[in-house]
C-alpha cells in the first residue's frame, strides 16, 4: 500500500471517527441527569403540557365556567382507610408525582382576579409562588410556620401554601409576613385572588366546588368546607362508615378501589347523608376500606361555588361545570364579576393521582363579560347556558419549581424585564416553561454536565484538527 | 451589552457565511474563480475568527455568568458559539498549515463538510441568540423531529464524554500514526 493511500484511509478513519462521536453526543443528549429523586421531592411528569378548554357565560346574575381537559383516568378518591391486620390504616398519603395506587383526587382550579393584583395579570400563578413551599426541594420548615405568631397559632398553617408577595417583607422568606393590619388593608383593597377549586372526591359528591383565596397563605373562605376528616383522635378510629340502608353497603372494598372497578355514580363517597357512626363492633373484614374524607354540605362564603349539572369523566376528559352569584356580596372572600368586565383568571389541573405541587398550570388569560377578551363570556337568558360559542383552547404546563423569587432574582435573565412588567407570554410559551421548569430542578447537575460536554466538543474537535492535519500532510508529498 | 453584541455578531456571521460559500466552491471547483476566492480564504476565516471570539467577549458579558448559565437557553447559545468558533479556527488553520494542496485529493470534501456543519452551527447559534434576545423563530420547531428540544440543555452523559475523550485520543493516535516514516510495499 502507498503511502498516499495510507495517508487517505488514516483521513478517511478520521473523519469516520469524529463523525461517529458527534453521533453519539446527539443521539445521546438530554439523558443522564434528569430522574426521580424521592429525597430531593422531585418527580419529572412524563407528559408536560395538557389541554384545557374553557367556555365563560353569564346570565345577569350568575356567571357559569365550563373546564373540559384530558385525564386518562377518572380520579375520583382521595386518601383511605383500610382495616388491616384488625387496624385501620390509612392509605393515599400525598407523595411526589403520582400516588402509585391512585388514591388522590383529580381537580382543576381557578385564580381570578379584577385588577388589584396587577402582577397576577402578568405572571399569573408565578405570583404566587413563593420559595420553600410544601413539595418543593427547599421546603420551608413545617415546624416554625406551626409556632409563628400568625401563620401557625392564628391561621393554623402547618406547611407553606401560595402566597402573594406584598404580603411577605422578603419574598424569599416565607415567615416574614407583614403585620396583620398591614394584610387587612391589603384584603380590603382587594390584594387577594380568588380560587375556584373543584374536588372530585372532596367537593364534587356534594355537587360543589371548594371556594378559597390567595392572600397571605391558601386559605379558605369563610365558612364551613365540604370535607373534613373521618378519624376520631381519642378512639383511634374512623368517625363515620356507611349507611348500609342508604348506601347498599357499609365499606368499599380495597381490591374495588385499586382495580378502578367503582363507578363513577355509585356511592362512593361518604357523604353525611348516606353514613352513619361507626360501629366498632361490625364484623370488619380484611380489606374493607372506608373514605378517609366526609363530605358534607359547606356553608357561609365557602359555599358560593356550585357544580352545574353533573361533573363526569367519559373518553379520557372530564367536563366540570361551575356557577356562582356574580355578586355574592361576601367581597373579603370573592372576586365580584360585574356585566361589560374584564378578569383575569390562571387555570391549574392536578390529574393522575398527584397533588400539591405536581399539577399543570395555564399563563394567565382575560376573560370578558360582553368585553373582548382571551375567553369570551357570553350573555344568556335563562338558567343554564347553551354553551354554543367555541371554547377557548388552553395550554397546561407543569412549572416545576420555578417561583417568583426566582423570576425575580439574578439567575434570571429575565428578571429585568419583569421589573418593567413584560408579560411572561411576550418571552416564554408554555412547553419552553415546562422545559426551564424542569431543567431548573436539576440546575447544578445540568451546568456541570453541559461544562464538561463543552470541553469534551473542543477536545474533539482539536484532535480532529490535528488528525487531518497530519494526515493531509503526510500526503502532501504522495 | 446586549446591543454591542447583537452589532458584532453580524461580523463573524458575513464572514463566516460567506467563507462557507468559498470552501464549498472551492470544493467543487478548479476553475479560475474558485482559485481567486480561495486566495480570500484566509483573510475571511482570520477576521471571522477575530470577530467570532470577541463577539463570544463581549456576549459573556450581556448577562452575569451564573444567571446565563442557569437557562437552557443560555447554556446553549454558548455551547453552540463555542463550538462554532473552534470548527471555523480549525478551517483557518488547516488552510493555512495546507496552502493549496488542501483542495488537492480527500482534503476539498472534508472541508467541504467542515464548511458546511459550521455554517449549520453558525446558523443555529445565531437564532438561539435572537430567542435569548426576545426574537424567536420556528427553529425549535424544525430541531425537535431532529432529536432536540432547545429549551433543555444540550449535554451528554458521563458515558458518552468518555466516548468523546476516547474518540479524540484515537484521532491524536492517528496522528501520530500518520507521520511515522514510511513503510510502502
Amino acid at each position: 500500500m502507498s503511502k498516499g493511500t495510507g495517508s487517505q484511509a488514516l483521513l478517511l478513519s478520521a473523519a469516520a471517527i469524529f463523525v461517529g462521536a458527534l453521533g453519539i453526543a446527539w443521539i445521546t443528549h438530554g439523558t443522564g441527569v434528569v430522574k426521580d429523586d424521592p429525597k430531593r421531592h422531585i418527580a419529572v411528569p412524563k407528559t408536560l403540557t395538557v389541554p384545557l378548554s374553557v367556555q365563560a357565560a353569564y346570565n345577569g346574575e350568575d356567571i357559569f365556567f365550563r373546564y373540559r381537559w384530558t385525564s386518562p383516568k377518572p380520579g375520583i378518591f382521595h386518601d383511605m382507610l383500610r382495616f388491616e391486620g384488625g387496624k385501620w390504616v390509612v392509605q393515599g398519603r400525598a407523595v411526589p408525582g403520582s400516588q402509585p395506587q391512585g388514591l388522590h383526587e383529580d381537580r382543576i382550579a381557578m385564580m381570578v382576579d379584577d385588577g388589584s393584583v396587577p402582577e397576577f395579570s402578568r405572571y399569573g400563578g408565578y405570583i404566587t409562588i413563593g420559595k420553600g413551599l410544601a413539595g418543593f426541594s427547599d421546603e420551608t420548615d413545617s415546624k416554625a410556620i406551626k409556632e409563628h405568631s400568625y401563620l401557625g397559632k392564628k391561621l393554623k398553617q402547618d406547611e407553606p401554601t401560595k402566597y402573594l408577595p406584598a404580603t411577605r417583607r422578603d419574598i424569599n422568606d416565607y415567615l416574614s409576613v407583614v403585620p396583620e393590619d398591614e394584610l387587612k388593608a391589603q384584603r380590603a383593597a382587594g390584594y387577594f385572588l380568588d380560587l375556584w377549586h373543584w374536588r372530585a372526591a372532596r367537593s364534587n359528591p356534594v355537587k360543589l366546588s371548594d371556594d378559597q383565596i390567595v392572600g397571605e397563605a391558601r386559605l379558605s373562605d369563610a365558612g364551613k368546607g365540604p370535607y373534613t376528616t373521618n378519624w376520631d383522635n381519642g378512639k383511634k378510629q374512623p368517625r363515620l362508615m356507611f349507611d348500609a340502608a342508604k348506601a347498599g353497603h357499609t365499606a368499599l372494598k380495597w381490591d374495588d378501589i385499586v382495580s378502578g372497578k367503582i363507578a363513577q355514580d355509585s356511592q362512593h363517597a361518604l357523604r353525611e347523608d348516606i353514613a352513619a357512626p361507626f360501629d366498632p363492633a361490625f364484623a370488619w373484614k380484611e380489606g374493607d376500606t372506608l373514605p378517609r374524607r366526609i363530605i358534607r354540605a359547606s356553608d357561609g362564603s365557602r359555599a358560593d361555588i356550585k357544580v352545574a349539572g353533573t361533573a363526569l369523566w367519559a373518553d379520557g376528559s372530564w367536563d366540570v361545570m361551575l356557577r356562582r352569584k356574580m355578586d355574592t356580596g361576601n367581597r373579603l372572600d370573592d372576586k365580584i364579576f360585574v356585566d361589560r368586565g374584564v378578569y383575569h383568571v390562571a387555570f391549574a389541573v392536578h390529574r393522575q393521582a398527584t397533588g400539591g405541587r405536581w399539577h399543570y398550570v395555564s399563563l394567565p388569560l382575560t376573560v370578558g363579560l360582553g368585553r373582548d377578551a382571551d375567553i369570551n363570556a357570553v350573555r344568556f337568558n335563562g338558567d343554564e347556558p347553551k354553551w354554543d360559542q367555541t371554547a377557548k383552547a388552553v395550554t397546561l404546563f407543569y412549572p416545576g419549581q420555578v417561583g417568583w423569587a426566582h423570576v425575580n432574582s439574578a439567575k434570571h435573565p429575565g428578571a429585568d424585564k419583569v421589573r418593567a412588567g413584560v408579560p411572561v407570554k411576550f418571552r416564554h410559551g408554555e412547553l419552553e416553561l415546562a422545559n426551564y421548569g424542569i431543567e431548573m430542578e436539576f440546575n447544578d447537575a445540568i451546568r456541570r454536565q453541559w461544562l464538561l460536554t463543552m470541553l469534551a466538543g473542543l477536545l474533539l474537535i482539536a484532535a480532529f484538527a490535528v488528525a487531518m492535519n497530519a494526515t493531509l500532510k503526510s500526503g502532501k508529498g504522495a | 451589552m446586549a446591543a454591542y453584541h447583537v452589532v458584532l455578531v453580524h461580523f463573524p456571521i458575513a464572514l463566516w457565511m460567506t467563507a462557507a460559500l468559498a470552501i464549498v466552491w472551492r470544493a467543487l471547483s478548479d476553475g479560475p474563480v474558485a482559485l481567486a476566492i480561495d486566495r480570500a480564504l484566509v483573510p475571511l476565516l482570520a477576521l471571522g475568527l477575530a470577530s467570532g471570539v470577541l463577539s463570544i467577549l463581549v456576549g459573556l458579558m450581556v448577562w452575569p455568568w451564573d444567571a446565563v448559565t442557569t437557562t437552557p437557553m443560555g447554556r446553549n447559545h454558548i455551547v453552540l458559539a463555542v463550538w462554532t468558533t473552534a470548527y471555523w479556527a480549525v478551517m483557518l488553520v488547516t488552510r493555512i498549515l495546507r496552502g493549496e494542496t488542501l483542495w488537492h485529493g480527500l482534503g476539498r470534501w472534508i472541508m467541504a463538510g467542515l464548511a458546511l456543519l459550521g455554517a449549520g452551527l453558525l446558523g443555529i447559534t445565531g437564532t438561539l441568540g435572537g430567542h435569548l434576545a426576545g426574537i424567536y423563530t420556528d427553529l425549535s420547531k424544525v430541531l425537535r423531529p431532529l432529536g432536540w428540544e432547545v429549551h433543555r440543555t444540550f449535554y451528554v452523559p458521563d458515558e458518552s464524554l468518555i466516548a468523546l475523550v476516547a474518540a479524540a485520543i484515537l484521532l491524536l493516535a492517528i496522528a501520530w500514526w500518520s507521520r511515522k516514516p514510511s513503510t510502502s510495499v
